[in-house]
């Protein structure tokens, strides 16, 4: 079990606090660069224009220096830091539905990589985007806000166990 | 260099900053990191500062749990704590401040097509998102903590919007003859 900064007891109280105001943060920033990962590589490959890219390419960077900093300042916290040395190369970081082979998570990520970014262009944006022009008053950004709000209930609700049934029953339970 | 100018400069060097988007990808990067070292203790899992569809099915799932009474999964670090992360909630106010501030904001509607298919494409993005287990900025994220899988998924989303923008180029060529 990691242990941050903030013990138990005061951490349950700042994370709704601390998340908003990251939020608000990056919200504004993001409306005003038009802070996009999909039009980053969209705009690169249409116009060979590299500004949005700049912004996700640093945001992979500046994550690994990050993690690299808060690992020496607070090693307890990055227990895990840096994954592909002290776990299982090919095993994910917790987040998606567990107890699969190793393979079946570099499959997943293949598949829903691929979908993600076609479906987000024809769309016109990633899901960061969609919220702010959401916020903008893009209605159509709106829908697309609202669906991600109905999907995580259904996902939660339905997906998530069908998923797992379908992958062990094609052999790919751990 | 007069003082008036001086601060005139900064001003400028300010401005073309908060603009400019490597100044926010370098600005998320530092402040989830910052975020896990600080928060960790309320629960798992790492690499989760920020992402957009993450943390809008916790705080949907979060508050339903709260007012349905009904037990919807969520990631840990939302389910222990008293209110669910809220990032998303968070992007919304600030992308709507600075919209207004900076006379942005403008209402732009479709027919209901348009809607039918972006709650679809939504809908269909979250799944997917959920399934792999990020959205690209958590991916993102992902990759700067050591994970091999993220940086697969980045490269197939890349060559997913290629494809998906070469079709687009396409067909635009098409109408155009």
């Amino acid at each position: 079990m990691a242990t941050g900064i903030l013990p138990t007891e005061v951490a349950v109280y700042a994370v709704p606090l601390v998340t908003i105001l990251l939020g608000i943060l990056i919200g504004f920033l993001a409306q005003r660069s038009g802070y996009c990962s999909i039009g980053g590589f969209r705009d690169y490959v249409l116009f060979r224009h590299t500004r949005l890219l700049s912004g996700y390419l640093t945001l992979i960077v500046a994550s690994f220096f990050g993690y690299l900093l808060f690992w020496f300042l607070a090693p307890a916290a990055m227990e895990h830091f840096f994954w592909a040395l002290t776990r299982d190369p090919m095993s994910p970081v917790p987040g998606a539905p567990g107890g699969l082979v190793p393979v079946a998570y570099l499959l997943i990520s293949v598949i829903t990589g691929f979908f993600v970014g076609f479906i987000c262009v024809l769309l016109g944006g990633c899901p960061i985007r969609q919220t702010v022009m959401a916020s903008e008053g893009n209605y159509k950004a709106a829908f697309f806000f609202l669906g991600m709000c109905i999907g995580s209930i259904i996902f939660a609700a339905y997906v998530s166990g069908w998923f797992t049934i379908f992958m062990r029953s094609i052999g790919f339970g751990g | 260099m007069l003082p008036g100018n001086t601060s005139d400069t900064v001003r400028q060097y300010f401005s073309y900053l908060i603009r400019h988007p490597a100044f926010l990808g370098a600005l998320i990067g530092v402040l989830a990191a910052f975020s896990q070292a600080l928060l960790i203790s309320a629960g798992g899992p790492e690499a989760y500062g920020f992402c957009v569809a993450c943390h809008t099915r916790d705080l949907v799932n979060g508050m339903t749990n709260i007012i349905a009474g009904t037990s919807l999964a969520l990631a840990p670090i939302s389910g222990n704590s008293v209110l669910p992360v809220m990032s998303v909630g968070g992007v919304l106010i600030g992308a709507y401040l600075s919209a207004r501030m900076y006379r942005e904001h403008k209402v732009k509607r479709g027919g209901l097509k348009d809607y039918a298919v972006y709650f679809l494409g939504g809908f269909i993005v979250l799944q997917l998102a959920m399934i792999f287990g990020g959205c690209p900025y958590r991916a993102a994220l992902r990759t700067g903590y050591g994970d091999i899988t993220a940086l697969v998924f980045i490269i197939t989303m890349a060559a997913g919007v290629i494809v998906g923008t070469l079709l687009m180029l396409r067909r635009a060529q098409e109408e155009e003859a």
